[in-house]
């Protein structure tokens, strides 16, 4: 289990007037090499929920384990510092925090900070950039005169770069134009199938389907559901009631049904769909 | 970044919450003048217990200004060290080893302190009490006077809601860009001095460029709404005058009157 939080409370400005509760008892297991979306609506606790993961935040009550680290109210977060190589986080519109003169300086900024050689970092670098689908003539580039697509790309690279094991990403196609999500969850993808452990924030429940195996539904800091992305789906009334959109695939299979087809709800592949219902449609 | 309780409003309710804006301006600007009155600790004393009184009616903690004043308490001391060295006249108050150190160096430190300390908890008081854009919409009132003489009161309203409109945009947005970098590995608390500044770095090129976006957009957006600040205007939010706000300019009055003299007899 690279993941565990135990009954992890998250209190905001503790002891003030606006004070805010954002987590509630959360308990959850994320499994190695799974790729986990959490749902949930703004203000659920999400961006809270992830920040604990590599130890920017520390819980106000309860315990996060990552791997060998315990995350504790009381841990001191400089020795928790090889965690956030460890866990690459991607916050939501990451290109915010480019700063450097240079594309490849700007992505070997955090290993450097690791201490990573800078020889090392700059092949990494390449490596990285590559990843997500930018070539080498890139690197002695600035980030600022990149298109808003291409320098979150540059900003994941600068994740990337530091090899991270389990890789955290705060909504990371919001704002990108459709092809430009689907290339970034195809990268994310290809990461999870390298070994990496994926947790993504979004809203878009067609991603969830096409690219999750796990979800996770939060709801006022609370986890009010989770489970295999098939199972969370299977129940549409319920999410309903969260005012969670059912995926176009599903609430189609879900509607054929409804009509009278017996089509299987957890299909998320188009060729798979139209292969079931042609069976059914022959079979009348 | 979201302990830094300077300047920020408390939503309280409270008489001083209550207050026009404008009478709590004026008593602002009447005692803060005050506090410039040489009267010695007695005029201190004074003004400080005008202070608690304020501070028990408005339901600020006062540990809560304490925690604003924080960050003061390095200039504070770095002050002290700067007195002691540099004022070199009058009486000695002690001598640490063959060091001497005069009574006016630790005295002057004291009533900078003191000023300090008195004006902090006015202000905070006023800010605390009061949402931005009344503060703002009282200053544009009190400044409107001045338009007959070509001063630009509306604008200078503008401009002041729009900054305090930003602070905490701004603070969210540090707090942001402090994390994502935290993420890359970067440590703002521990570090040698190259690192601290490569940190600083980090943390303030993405700041600026996002306040430059910020505030090219904002300025589209109002002349996309043909803002034009000559053009009269009604408010929805209208200012009401009450009794307690008279009372409250006429014991800061004679708060200060009484200040002003205590000070006259002290230099007679």
């Amino acid at each position: 289990m690279p993941i565990r939080f135990e009954k992890v409370e998250h209190l905001y400005s503790d002891g003030s007037p606006v004070s805010f509760q954002a987590l509630k008892g959360i308990d959850l297991d994320i499994e190695d090499g799974s790729m986990t979306a959490i749902i949930g609506h703004t203000g659920s606790g999400k961006s809270t929920l992830i920040q604990h993961i590599n130890a920017l935040l520390l819980p106000s009550s309860g315990k996060v384990t990552v791997q060998d680290y315990v995350i504790s109210p009381t841990e001191r977060p400089a020795k928790l510092k090889p965690l956030r190589q460890i866990a690459g986080l991607v916050f939501q519109f990451p290109e915010y925090q480019l700063f450097e003169e240079t594309i490849e300086k700007d992505i070997i900024f955090g290993p450097m900070n690791f201490g990573v050689p800078e020889e090392k970092a700059k092949a990494a670098a390449k490596e990285a950039l590559k990843a997500v689908g930018l070539d080498e003539s890139y690197l002695e580039r600035s980030p600022f005169d990149l298109s808003g697509g291409q320098k979150r790309r540059v900003a994941i690279a600068g994740i990337l770069v530091m090899q991270p094991e389990i890789l955290v990403l705060d909504e990371p196609t919001a704002g990108l134009d459709p092809q430009g999500a689907t290339e970034m969850m195809e990268l994310f993808q290809s990461l999870n199938r390298q070994g990496i452990t994926v947790l993504v924030v979004t809203h878009d429940m067609n991603q969830v389907l096409h690219y999750c195996d796990h979800a996770v539904v939060m709801s006022e800091g609370k986890i009010v559901k989770k489970g295999t992305v098939a199972e969370i789906f299977a129940e549409p009334a319920y999410l309903n009631e969260l005012s969670i959109q059912l995926p176009t695939m599903t609430q189609f299979i879900y509607e054929l049904n409804q009509k009278g087809f017996q089509i299987d709800m957890s299909i998320n592949q188009l060729d798979d769909l139209i292969a079931a219902i042609e069976a059914q449609m022959t079979s009348r | 970044m979201k302990n830094i309780t300077l300047g920020k409003y408390l939503p309280y309710d409270s008489i001083v919450h209550r207050m026009d804006p404008r009478a709590k301006i004026m008593v602002l600007l009447i005692v803060l003048i005050s506090i410039f009155f040489d009267a010695g600790f007695i005029g201190y004393a004074l003004i400080g217990a005008f202070c608690l009184l304020v501070l028990l009616f408005s339901k600020i903690q006062f540990s809560y200004v304490l925690k604003s004043l924080k960050p003061m308490l390095f200039m504070m001391v770095f002050l002290l060290v700067i007195n002691v060295l540099v004022m070199r006249t009058g009486e000695v108050w002690i001598t640490i080893g063959s060091f001497p150190i005069y009574q006016s160096a630790v005295f002057q430190t004291l009533y900078i302190v003191i000023r300090l300390l008195l004006i902090v908890s006015l202000t905070t008081a006023l800010t605390a009490t009061t949402k931005p854009l009344d503060l703002t919409l009282g200053i544009e009132h009190l400044l409107s006077p001045f338009k007959r003489f070509g001063f630009p009161a509306h604008e200078v309203a503008m401009m002041i809601s729009i900054a305090l409109r930003f602070i905490p945009t701004l603070l969210e947005e540090t707090e942001r860009i402090m994390k994502a970098q935290a993420s890359r590995g970067v440590d703002f608390k521990e570090g040698t001095l190259k690192e601290k500044i490569s940190a600083i770095i980090s943390l303030i090129v993405p700041l600026f460029i996002s306040a430059f976006s910020r505030a090219e957009e904002l300025a589209n957006a109002m002349e996309a709404r043909c803002y034009n600040p000559e053009a009269p205007r009604t408010r929805y939010k209208q200012l009401k005058w009450a009794q307690r706000d008279t009372l409250a300019i006429v014991t800061s009055l004679v708060l200060a009157v009484g200040i002003l003299g205590l000070s006259l007899i002290g230099v007679a």
